[in-house]
């Protein structure tokens, strides 16, 4: 008897620990090095609060995980063109960011995005774009357009890499040729891909990292993304990133707590923690993209505050757009006019 | 009648040596690159900055490797063991009897994880983890031994296997001729025996749990990244020789592991 009562106490005991213990945790699931070891520091310092870091390498393991249940994650940070997902699926909490006391701090920019309009379940995170890289010692024209690389000038020809990402290349190439996202117009996309097959043997390759290779010389042109486009002109000081007014998309990964999150109190505190500017400012040091925090420059590492790549000039801002994912027989297409490329 | 052998020997094949010298590049020249780049003084992957040790105590220095690396070897270590506890029996049991229906069929059954594609396996165990971490609210380590330790089970099997297969079958008989108990047997004549099987089983199976991706990235709760799936999280962004360094340190272990194994099976025969 004695010793069932000391089992009991002792299970007891087990049960209060945990409950302790989960009120001070968090347990963050992000991609692979993206979460600034300084801002988790600070935030378990502020709010005496043991945070954990998981990394996921795609949108669709994560996903995957988190679906199955049990996961045992409290926050999360899905792509733009996966929240609508995320959220249909009844995966996210809706924590009501849009009423949080540093909601103020949010670039008016990214509040109405259409795959969380008002932001209801996420914070931004960091957004970046996919636009032109120029090495300008090389060339000297205009570097604000996607001729750079679908008709590139003379002195390009033969230095020119393509990232290898479908929706990124389609999406130039649609809008430079006067369509609009997701299109179906069969003309239209019979000139995008004869234009595409045109262009490609100016290219040198259709490959990821671009940093080495523009500092080496061997590239000076690309489609690729502006972080990438800042660490290059750190190597070469020439290279340059455009905003090719044909249009241009961009992307934005941000931060939304889960339906089944046992610290819901500690994740909206997070939530309200990175949009204060001196803590978003750490997630973009750490990370070299923007943030989308009102302020945050101010506190960001010098070379970072100033970097052109990471802030889209004015004349420009109405180029960009969202890549929404589209029907799957326009996606068909796409794939079709794509493996026709890459062949 | 030895130059008639060589004649039909697949040495003496045209093309043999060109296909594998073809094979040994293909195999050995990505992962001399990749420990050459581990060396690399530049931050990069591509361009040769001269020989520098920097990238290992960058490593070294790394809370987040140090963390994911003392995690996979208490993994590896925990679930080799248990796989080779598990597999000895079987090994024995499987061996040492006489042939009868079903026992193919039971080889093919412990030998199953070797066949079924990881990427299976790997969403099978998430669903039913799932389901178990739902119900009992438990999240911890134990998901990943369990999972570790099943498909270790093949890898410490068939060396154990291979060993008593090859084992004089007459010593044990001699054995209980000598009224030994069946315990006695086992203990002072097959196990002796048996033990640089045993060990090849083990260090075979820890290599494997060591080197997966696949299953644990599906199987991992929060704050248990191990160092392969560290590694992957590592790819979306820029990849810096420090990843090289933690491969190259990871490769060096396996190596180590694989070759003591080695000198210890062929040591006792």
């Amino acid at each position: 008897m004695n010793r069932l009562k000391g089992l009991l106490a002792g299970l007891a005991l087990c049960a209060s620990a945990a409950t302790a213990s989960a009120d001070g945790d968090l347990a963050i699931y992000n991609w692979g090095n993206y979460t600034s070891p300084e801002l988790v520091k600070k935030f378990e310092d502020t709010y005496k609060v043991k945070v954990t870091v998981t990394d996921y390498d795609s949108n669709d393991t994560a996903l995957a995980k988190v679906r199955a249940g049990g996961h045992g994650f409290d926050i999360v940070v899905p792509s733009a063109n996966f929240v609508p997902i995320w959220i249909k699926e009844g995966l996210l909490l809706e924590a009501r960011p849009d009423q949080m006391e540093n909601f103020k701090n949010v670039d008016p920019r990214w509040i109405d995005v259409p795959w969380d309009p008002g932001r209801h379940y996420t914070v931004p995170w960091q957004w970046f774009l996919t636009g032109v890289v120029v090495d300008t010692a090389v060339y000297k024209g205009d570097i604000n357009t996607t001729a750079i690389w679908l008709d590139p000038p003379p002195e390009l020809v033969g230095k020119v890499d393509v990232t290898p990402e479908m929706n990124e290349v389609m999406y130039a190439a649609i809008r430079y040729m006067g369509g609009k996202w997701c299109t179906d117009d069969k003309a239209l996309l019979k000139k995008v891909r004869d234009k595409l097959r045109e262009a490609k043997p100016k290219w040198l390759a259709m490959d990821y990292e671009i940093v080495e290779k523009f500092a080496k010389k061997d590239y000076a042109g690309a489609l690729y993304w502006n972080g990438a486009a800042f660490r290059a002109r750190e190597q070469n000081p020439n290279v340059r990133f455009g905003y090719p007014k044909e249009g241009f998309p961009y992307g934005m990964d941000s931060v939304a707590i889960l339906k089944d999150a046992k610290n819901v109190e500690n994740a909206k505190l997070f939530m309200n923690f990175i949009m204060a500017p001196e803590n978003a400012a750490l997630i973009s040091n750490f990370a070299t993209y923007a943030n989308g925090i009102m302020g945050s420059e101010k506190f960001m590492k010098p070379e970072l505050k100033d970097a052109p790549e990471l802030s889209v000039p004015a004349e420009f801002q109405k180029a960009g757009e969202w890549i929404t994912t589209c029907p799957p027989e326009v996606n068909e297409v796409y794939s079709k006019i794509w493996k026709d490329l890459l062949k | 009648m030895s130059g008639r052998a060589s004649v039909f020997s697949v040495k003496a094949q045209t093309g043999f040596g060109t296909i594998s010298i073809a094979c040994f590049f293909a195999l050995y020249l990505p992962i001399v690159i990749l420990v050459f780049f581990a060396f690399n003084g530049a931050g990069s992957q591509g361009t040769w900055g001269g020989f520098s040790l920097r990238w290992f105590q960058v490593a070294w220095q790394n809370q987040q490797i140090q963390d994911a690396s003392w995690r996979s070897l208490q993994l590896a270590a925990i679930a080799a063991t248990l796989a080779t506890l598990m597999a000895t029996p079987a090994a024995l049991a499987t061996t040492r009897t006489w042939a009868y229906r079903g026992l193919t069929f039971k080889f093919a059954l412990l030998n199953l994880p070797l066949i079924v594609p990881e990427i299976v396996t790997a969403v099978a165990l998430l669903a039913v983890f799932a389901r178990i971490k739902v119900w009992t609210g438990y999240t911890g380590i134990g998901y990943l031994i369990v999972a570790h330790t099943a498909f270790c089970i093949p890898f410490a099997y068939l060396p154990l296997r291979a060993r008593l297969d090859g084992m004089d079958l007459s010593l044990e008989t001699a054995a209980t001729d000598l009224y030994a108990n069946p315990w006695n047997t086992f203990r002072y004549v097959t196990l002796p025996l048996l033990w640089p099987g045993i060990f090849a089983g083990f260090t075979l199976a820890f290599v494997i749990s060591l080197d997966d991706v696949v299953i644990t990235e599906f199987v991992k709760s929060g704050g248990q990244e191990t160092l392969p799936t560290y590694m992957l999280g590592q790819l979306r962004r820029f990849v810096t020789p420090e990843i090289n360094a933690a491969a190259t340190g990871f490769l060096a272990l396996s190596v180590l592991a694989v070759t003591a194994s080695y000198f210890i099976s062929r040591k006792r025969k």
